[in-house]
């Protein structure tokens, strides 16, 4: 056909020769157009892989053996990507040294099909940070793939991308096309599990026209669409059957999209929410390739881990299978029934190594052993009659004999005694000790990373050894719990995918059930002493009413004020503060009501934060509120106007707040006192609130009607009191008058 | 094939192209990672890739002793093989390869001592030579025993026996020597000669005839100490001399070799008449140039029914585009190639029938011919065909129906391996069952094996390029076609 066919290197070249004839302004495009360009995202800046990503990066960890950014990296050559940009996050050294001594590195190896690999630091805390930062680096010239590095992919994407490009040369507002994979409507191991994402699309025009996240903690399982756009499109599908793979085809306004709006921090949750939302502001439409075929996921969490594991193991990833040997070394053999293995395996003449099951080289097992659907690494040692089912072990493990292990990820290096029983769930990290009968209970995470000290924030690279717990790993073992401690994650996902089997039990530490909405979902235990993550977690189960559709503002909104009390200065400068609010409010659309449901639940969550760490309930009170600012900034913002109206419901929500919170009674009333002597409330207000009683109860849905009510008498027990000082008070008053 | 900006993923005619502006370690590890990734898969894209490549890695490659081009050769061909093992064909063409380097340096070698008046070569053709060219230390591109070898692989005109006979008649002397050591063979089946009636076999008869020439022994044989010696002393001295000729001679010989990748599906299809007869029911399987080709040949004279199995689920989709006519995209994803170009069967006055596989043994008995196609066919007369072949076979068998084996010479591979199963390649099972359903994908286990061996007894008739062969007697061309020391270069230790 032409030269032009994407021949690297000289493609330029070719390009303008071919496509000289279309006039000035084509030549320009079509350079553009012919190197293709990819933004891996490297880190996800989650910490859903935890324990193992304390010490190494995410996309080094092994599956099937072979480290997750080769299979992305695979993918992106498969496309033909020339130029490639990868943004670490955590663990960048690491990463840069293994990529530089990969066969990608195109200044080092010959092999790489790559024109250009750059591995961008940043500082980054958010995707949302490290697109900023592209956006400021002016790299990307043309229409780039963006992708995360967890991603397993054979798909070829070149019928996605000439859909994009043909979109966008009819109208430059088609930013961008997002591949998803169907999965079916019934339960898939690989659908991601608990969030479940919402897209709403009009197929006529491949268009996406509304997004939203849902998850079980939810109260209401509606998604809220704008009637506009029943209005604007005659056809309409909603789908929750979609394989988010995270392969976006974007235009660089994409990254404009992103620099504009600072507060976006994840791609779905919030850009592709927000940007949607925002249709009739920047009128970019966004689009979708709905593909049925091939096969593509992210092993972006451990349950994610382990069902692409399954799938590489069942050869959906086809080519990307361990017996194409993708990594120089590896000489993997598949055989009959799903057995794959390197060269130099020693297996005894009885142990069974069944189906569905890879062993890495010089692994050696022993006699009467029985391997199963599982993946063991290189060089690892399995003595005698160890039964291994659904395991994932990596490199240079050994397992004593008699020990069983099922469903449990081991890392590199671990040792695990005789007669140990690992259980479903566990996770064993780098270099763990077990010793001999030790028993693993399910779910547990064991570790030896050091620790980063939790009371110097500020020097964050001080860590500590911590000691083994001999009680877990028996008398010789090394290793210790570990506790999500340092989860920075604002992400409500983190609830449901730091496990690696999905359930929904361990959220919930107190023995109430999801529906009832406890504020507790996650809270971490007592002795925690930073307690920021309490916060976040709450607000999973405060979005009962209102709408996750603002959930995005009522998070980012608790979440800035709870800094600004916890810190004690930013509320100083009132007007700063409420104008950053407005800001908030306006980008998100917030109601009124909102906005106080946001404020009353940022109060009440620090007081029971102040009261959890042992201060008086009156005197948590009175530090929260005498937070410089507060007071001006309760009466402007949260109860503007002095309506009795809003200062009614700004009780009410502190009340459903409380409701859920330990102390929650105490707190409130100590919280209406309070409110009440800074003049904030007026008494009027507090009668009313205290006469409409439960009426707000029943917009809180079916489940936690019945134990709502209880609670709500619970909660008010204590401001009885209050009230009735307040009543007679008013009596008197009005005595007086009439006097 | 979409526009060309939007066609990023590379494949062959990327890959084609990418060689001219690529440095050559970027082009093998390309083809490398390429294989791996199944970019360019089945049999005749894996071997032009292999073959374009080799000529890339003999341009380029600057030596000074004919021992380090093969060992190059070798080197890169090895890794070539284990990106992909299960492409035989990657390995074949490398063995062809090396074996007309060889042969290249040995003519240096005879003339030289022809010069030396030890007249160690076949004496017809270097009189012939002598008195032709009279450039002694000039060896005459024209007249290699390559350009005989590979002129005898791919006869330019078959037909006609008047040409064919000019062919190789001087043919003989090339062949000799790699072929006259093996006289009792050639007698045991004396039956094919006249079954096929064709130049080569025609060849081979005057092979018989022909007396037995000093240098019987093959060039792979062990020959004695003392002649290879002087041979390692007195090559270095030759390439010396004239390397750069040799070069352009083992260029043009791998251009050959290109070349017949390029007709022989053409060569095969010639054979066509004489094998598929008025009113016969055919039945073939899976999508192949060869048989379609083959199929389009005879149909230009004959009126005969095809019934197609359709293969699912590997290659259904394929099968149909055949049939119909409506290919979407080159089979091999190269534009250029000629399959596009292909008229479907049924607008070519073939009576199509397709069916599902699972009728085959139903249906069997209404046909008078199979026609497989094949992926690789190994030395001892078995193949790996598309999966759904070896029943095929077997039902045939069972009715006593003709199975034919349609097959280029470059798919005969020398390995015999011992375990089959290793040989079949097992691929997505999503097409099979779709990745939506949850519940099958985490409750079954599904294989999809693409290939099947076929052994050597369910196979009634080879047909290749160079005519028709019988099963046993394939041995004898892989022994024609690769020298005894190459057949396992690529893993040393078997080598002794």
């Amino acid at each position: 056909m032409s030269k032009a066919g994407g021949v690297k290197g000289a493609a330029g070249a070719n390009g303008k020769g071919k496509k000289g004839g279309n006039g000035g302004g084509g030549k320009k495009e079509d350079e553009r157009e012919e190197r293709l360009q990819a933004v891996v995202l490297a880190d996800s800046f989650e910490t859903r892989f935890n324990p193992f990503t304390l010490e190494r990066p995410r996309c080094l960890l092994p599956l099937a053996n072979t480290p997750l950014i080769e299979y992305t990296l695979e993918f992106l050559a498969m496309s033909g990507v020339a130029d490639i940009y990868i943004y670490c996050g955590a663990h960048t050294e690491e990463v840069e040294k293994y990529i530089h001594a990969s066969k990608w590195y195109p200044l080092k190896s010959a092999a790489s099909p790559f024109n250009s690999l750059e591995i961008v630091k940043t500082t980054a805390r958010s995707v949302g940070d490290a697109l900023r930062d592209l956006d400021g680096r002016d790299l990307i010239t043309g229409d780039f793939l963006l992708v995360h590095g967890d991603l397993v992919s054979n798909l070829p994407i070149d019928a996605a991308l000439a859909a994009h490009r043909a979109r966008r040369i009819a109208d430059k507002n088609a930013i961008m096309t997002m591949i998803l994979r169907t999965g079916g409507l019934e339960e898939h191991r690989t659908k991601s599990k608990g969030i479940t994402p919402v897209f709403v699309i009009d197929p006529t025009q491949n268009r996406c026209i509304h997004y939203e996240e849902m998850n079980p903690l939810q109260a209401n399982k509606y998604v809220n669409l704008d009637p506009d756009l029943l209005k604007e499109h005659t056809e309409m599908e909603i789908r929750t059957d979609l394989i988010d793979c995270g392969i976006d085809i974007c235009t660089p306004d994409v990254l404009a999209l992103w620099a504009e709006s600072f507060d976006y921090e994840v791609p779905r949750r919030h850009f592709l929410h927000g940007v949607l939302k925002d249709y009739e502001l920047n009128g970019k439409t966004l689009h979708t390739e709905i593909v049925g075929d091939h096969y593509a996921a992210r092993a972006c969490n451990l349950q994610a881990y382990e069902a692409v594991c399954k799938d590489v193991l069942a050869r959906w990833t086809y080519p990307l299978v361990p017996d194409s040997n993708l990594l120089a070394g590896q000489s993997y053999k598949y055989e009959r029934g799903g057995l794959c293995k390197e060269n130099g395996v020693v297996l005894a003449r009885t142990c069974k190594a069944g189906k569905k099951t890879i062993l890495g080289k010089d692994t050696s097992i022993g006699d009467g052993s029985l391997v199963s659907n599982s993946i063991i690494g290189r060089r690892c040692n399995i003595g005698k009659n160890v039964t291994i089912n659904n395991a994932y072990i990596w490199d240079d493990v050994s397992i004593g004999d008699g020990s069983t292990v099922d469903r449990a990820i081991i890392a590199n290096e671990a040792a695990i005694g005789k007669s140990c029983t690992i259980q479903a769930g566990a996770l064993v990290s780098y270099r763990v000790k077990i010793d001999d009968n030790a028993q693993i209970a399910p779910g547990s995470r064991i570790t030896r990373a050091k620790r980063k000290l939790n009371n110097s924030p500020e020097d964050a690279k001080a860590t500590e050894e911590v000691p083994s717990e001999p009680s877990l790993v028996g008398a010789e073992g090394q290793g210790y719990l570990f506790e999500d401690e340092d989860e920075f994650s604002d992400d409500e996902e983190a609830a449901f995918h730091s496990t690696l089997i999905y359930s929904t039990a361990h959220l919930n530490i107190s023995s109430e059930s999801i529906s009832t909405l406890s504020s507790e979902v996650s809270e971490p235990p007592p002795t925690n002493s930073r307690s920021r993550l309490s916060s976040f977690a709450g607000s999973i189960s405060d979005d009962g009413e209102g709408g996750t559709s603002n959930e995005g503002f009522h998070h980012d909104a608790v979440d800035g004020l709870l800094t600004a009390l916890k810190e004690n200065s930013s509320l100083e400068d009132g007007e700063s503060s409420k104008l950053e609010f407005t800001g908030l409010r306006l980008a998100h659309d917030a109601t009124d009501h909102q906005i106080r449901r946001a404020i009353a639940v940022a109060f009440s969550k620090r007081i029971c934060q102040l009261v959890d760490e042992g201060t008086d309930v009156s005197k948590a009170c009175v530090k929260t509120f005498g937070v410089t600012g507060a007071e001006r900034f309760l009466k402007t913002v949260a109860v503007s106007g002095n309506a009795e109206a809003d200062q009614v419901d700004f009780l009410a929500c502190l009340e459903k707040d409380l409701g859920h919170r330990a102390k929650g009674d105490a707190v409130l009333a100590g919280i209406c006192q309070r409110l009440y002597q800074m003049d904030v409330v007026e008494e009027e207000a507090v009668l009313r609130w205290w006469e409409e009683g439960g009426g707000e109860e029943g917009s809180k849905g079916e489940n936690e009607k019945k134990e709502g009510e209880g609670e709500v008498m619970n909660v008010r027990g204590k401001t009885g009191v209050f009230i009735e000082w307040l009543e007679k008070a008013e009596e008197e008053s009005e005595e007086d008058e009439s006097e | 094939m979409s526009p060309p900006q939007s066609g990023h993923a590379p494949n062959l005619s990327v890959f084609k192209k990418s060689l001219r502006a690529q440095s050559l370690e970027s082009s093998i590890e390309n083809l490398i990672s390429l294989l791996k990734r199944r970019q360019i898969k089945n049999s005749r894209p894996c071997a032009i890739a292999t073959a374009e490549l080799l000529l890339r890695v003999v341009a380029r490659f600057r030596w000074t002793d004919i021992g380090k081009l093969l060992a190059r050769i070798q080197e890169v061909g090895q890794r070539l093989i284990q990106a992909q093992p299960r492409e035989m064909v990657v390995g074949n063409i490398v063995r062809r390869v090396l074996g007309m380097i060889r042969d290249e340096a040995k003519e240096d070698r005879h003339e030289d001592m022809s010069d030396s008046a030890s007249n160690m070569g076949s004496p017809h053709r270097r009189l012939e030579r002598a008195t032709l060219s009279g450039l002694r230390d000039q060896p005459p591109p024209t007249f290699s025993p390559l350009r005989l070898d590979s002129s005898k692989t791919t006869p330019p005109t078959i037909n006609t026996d008047k040409d064919s006979d000019d062919v190789f008649g001087s043919s003989v002397g090339g062949s000799r020597p790699q072929s006259s050591h093996r006289p009792p063979m050639l007698t045991s089946h004396p039956s094919y000669a006249h079954l096929n009636g064709i130049p080569v076999q025609q060849s081979m008869f005057n092979l018989l005839s022909a007396t037995p020439s000093p240098l019987s022994t093959p060039p792979g044989a062990v020959s004695p100490a003392g002649k290879t010696t002087f041979d390692a002393a007195n090559l270095a001295y030759r390439v010396a001399a004239s390397s750069k000729d040799l070069k352009a001679e083992v260029i043009s010989g791998i251009e050959e070799i290109i070349d017949e990748l390029d007709q022989v599906d053409d060569q095969i299809a010639a054979y066509a008449q004489e094998h598929i007869h008025s009113n016969e029911v055919i039945l073939t399987h899976s999508s192949s140039v060869s048989v379609q080709k083959f199929l389009l040949k005879a149909a230009e004279k004959r009126k005969f029914t095809v019934i197609v199995a359709e293969s699912y689920p590997n290659d259904h989709e394929a099968t149909h585009a055949a049939v119909t006519g409506k290919l979407n995209g080159g089979l091999d994803g190269d534009d250029m190639s000629t399959e596009k170009f292909l008229k479907p069967l049924s607008s070519a006055g073939i009576t199509v029938i397709l069916m599902t596989d699972a009728a085959i043994f139903a249906i069997m008995s209404r046909v008078n011919k199979v026609i497989l196609a094949t992926h690789a066919v190994i030395a001892n007369g078995g193949l790996i065909a598309a999966a759904g072949a070896r029943i095929i076979a077997k039902a045939a068998k069972v009715h006593r129906t003709p199975v034919i084996v349609v097959s280029g010479v470059y798919k005969l591979s020398p390995e015999y391996p011992f375990e089959f199963e290793s040989l079949i390649e097992y691929g997505d099972p999503g097409s099979i069952i779709g990745y939506h359903d949850g519940a099958l994908v985490e409750n079954l286990e599904v294989d999809n094996p693409v290939y099947d061996y076929v052994p050597p007894e369910l196979v009634d008739l080879y047909i290749t390029n160079l005519g028709a062969h019988a099963p046993s007697y394939l041995y004898r061309i892989v022994a024609d076609h690769y020298k005894q020391e190459d057949i396992n270069f690529h893993n040393p230790e078997l080598l002794f």
